[in-house]
């Protein structure tokens, strides 16, 4: 054990000096949980799963639907090329859950993972393989038990096989005294196609790296997020997308709400390998800064390796317009509802993207009680 | 019902309005003209509230009480409307939900109840056809991607809606073509009220072809140099504006 804490205090020694990690920080995790904050906690935490408002398909051990096998397997050792967040949750994370949906089958209801921390540091780790010509959506919830500091590790493979289609919503609704560090990898083969929307509203600090291997002709992924950040809340996705293949397709759009002295960063990289001919990307990030001290770090990297490509990237920084609010003011609505409405409008964008009605409504609630209440 | 009393005003230092008397009663319809560039906007603008205004000098009371000192929303609330020269694009928010909340903020500030999802859908609907406004409109964004005469009926729509003691309309009737101008005025004189009174800011006299005032002002340069009866209006359409600006 104390090897791996070696280990572990020297891969936190090195982050100060990584590029990826300039703007986060996990000075809060140590200032909640301690210096050695990644001791895993003792009790596993996905014990009791509250019952969601809508119907689903449970993946802990309740789930039995014969489209679906699970199982749980020591984790595998090894892969040190992966970003730190990925890293630390093999360290740790003694059990993988591996989850297959059989090929060729489209479950109705979505499939439902709820991830928690209940004091202390708790890891997850599940690989989930979609199998070829399958449609599924993926409920992922991240909310908190009890109150205590507590850092969730979130560690989740998707391999999607060859015309798979998954359509994945990742909330991450953490108390305030709770920190996540998630890590996302999707493989797609040939002509899948991965959806994502990435909502961020709770937790202390929150940082997702996301990685998406193109592999095979054909394959499109379309990832959407959506910060909305108070307090000293800070939120960081890295993402990184790799164009392996010829004729694939990815998009990102990113909106950020930040208020009080949030700190949001956005980081997409695009990658376009030698031989991925005809490749079709774009992203861009929003960002909507309704106070002086709330601040944005966006940054879109591009790395290609060849001539037949088409990659636009874009950011915007900006306040509230004042002539929206006053055109919604002199209809009568007051200050503050004038600029819930503005805000509420900005974060539509990406909300409305989610077509599961529970928990789009869900969402919406969520959203417009943060802003309510500040 | 309006009482503007030696108003100045500057914009970033810089003097715009220098010098207004104006009085507004009740069931009467002004129409204020003048060059471009002679503070019709700013005046129509400061009444409503528009922050960036500086009000240096005089006073505006509303129905006896200091309007200045109120916010945007509290005006109007206390029944003040002004229908925009450039209707801003807000997407993202719907209409007819802007219009409910607008309405139902008015309505509880009266001690109104608030109108339910039936009832306001009925008011709206009516009010829509008065300016001809298909009611597709009200599931759409505020204002985007409508045409400038779309714009400009949206505004006279929302008037329609809200019901208001005074509603200051800048420069309604450009960018319309003569169609939907007929419609505009037609909507504009249907809300002609006895309890109600309008302020039309317009460099054209077309506007006036359908919608008589009582009372015409030229404003330029910041003051207004004369006033007179809907005949002043017809002068300067004939004359144009030289003969007073000298
Ligand atoms: N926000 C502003 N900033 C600077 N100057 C302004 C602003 N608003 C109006 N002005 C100036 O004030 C003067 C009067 O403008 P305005 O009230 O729009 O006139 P009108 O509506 O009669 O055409 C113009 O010279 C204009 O350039
Ligand atoms: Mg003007």
């Amino acid at each position: 054990m104390t090897d791996t804490h070696d280990t572990v205090a020297a891969m936190v020694a090195a982050l100060s000096r990584h590029e990826a990690w300039r703007y986060t920080k996990l000075s809060p995790l140590v200032a909640a949980l301690g210096a050695e904050w990644w001791q895993p906690a003792d009790q596993v935490a996905d014990s009791h799963t509250p019952a969601p408002e809508f119907d689903a398909i449970p993946l802990d051990g309740t789930c039995d639907l014969p489209a679906i096998s699970r199982q749980r397997q020591a984790t595998p050792e090894g892969g040190h090329d992966a970003p730190f967040t990925a890293q630390l949750n093999r360290l740790f994370a003694r059990q993988t859950t591996a989850i297959r949906l059989t090929d060729g089958s489209h479950p109705e209801q979505p499939l439902l993972l709820i991830q928690r921390a209940d004091g202390g540091a708790c890891y997850h780790r599940h690989t989930l393989e979609i199998g070829a010509q399958s449609a599924v959506t993926l409920i992922e919830l991240f909310d908190s038990g009890r109150s205590e500091a507590a850092l969730c590790s979130s560690h989740l493979q998707i391999t999607l096989q060859p015309g798979a289609r998954l359509t994945h919503y990742r909330i991450q609704q953490q108390a305030a005294s709770h920190h996540h560090l998630g890590s996302l990898q999707i493989e797609q083969q040939r002509d899948s196609h991965y959806r994502l929307h990435a909502i961020e509203l709770g937790g202390g600090l929150s940082r997702l790296d996301l990685t998406i291997h193109l592999q095979q002709p054909g394959a499109e992924c379309d990832l959407n997020g959506l910060f909305v950040l108070a307090g000293t809340q800070h939120a960081d996705h890295h993402l990184t997308i790799d164009h392996a293949a010829p004729h694939c397709r990815s998009r990102a759009e990113y909106r950020t709400v930040l208020d009080g002295r949030s700190h949001g960063v956005f980081n997409g990289k695009v990658v376009v390998q030698p031989g991925a001919i005809r490749t079709d990307s774009a992203q861009h990030s929003a960002n909507l800064l309704l106070s002086k001290r709330a601040q944005i770090d966006t940054k879109p990297e591009l790395e290609i390796y060849n001539d037949d490509v088409q990659c636009a990237h874009g950011a915007t920084v900006g306040q509230l317009d004042d002539e929206q609010l006053f055109y919604l003011r002199s209809r009568g609505v007051s200050e503050d509802g004038a600029r819930t409405m503005l805000i509420t409008a900005f974060a539509e964008a990406v909300i409305m993207g989610i077509r599961h009605d529970p928990l789009r409504q869900r969402v919406e609630q969520a959203v417009l009680s943060k802003l309510n209440n500040g | 019902m309006l009482e503007i009393q030696d108003l100045c005003v500057s914009v970033e230092g810089k003097e715009i309005l220098k010098g207004i008397n104006l009085t507004v009663n009740a069931g009467e319809v002004h129409a204020i003209m003048g060059p471009n560039g002679s503070g019709k906007s700013t005046l129509s603008n400061v009444i409503a509230g528009r922050p960036g205004y500086t009000v240096t000098a005089g006073s505006i009371r509303f129905e006896g009480s200091d309007l200045l000192a109120l916010k945007p929303e509290e005006r109007a609330w206390a029944g003040i409307f002004l229908a925009f020269q450039y209707p801003v694009e807000i997407p993202g928010v719907n209409n007819s939900y802007l219009l409910k909340a607008g309405l139902n903020a008015l309505r509880k500030q009266r001690g109104e109840e608030e109108l339910d999802a039936m009832d306001f859908m009925q008011t709206v609907r009516e009010k829509a056809k008065l300016v001809e406004l298909d009611p597709a409109f009200l599931s759409r964004s505020v204002n985007e991607g409508f045409s400038g005469g779309e714009k400009k009926r949206n505004e006279i729509f929302q008037m329609a809606v809200l019901e208001p003691k005074l509603a200051l309309l800048d420069e309604t009737d450009s960018g319309l073509d003569i169609d939907a101008l007929r419609i505009v005025a037609g909507g504009i004189n249907k809300l002609r009220d006895p309890s109600r009174a309008m302020v039309m800011v317009t460099h054209y006299q077309r506007l006036l072809d359908y919608v008589t005032p009582d009372v015409v002002h030229v404003l330029a340069d910041g003051r207004i140099l004369t006033s007179g009866g809907a005949d002043l209006a017809r002068k300067l359409e004939r004359e144009g504006y030289d003969w007073l600006l000298k």
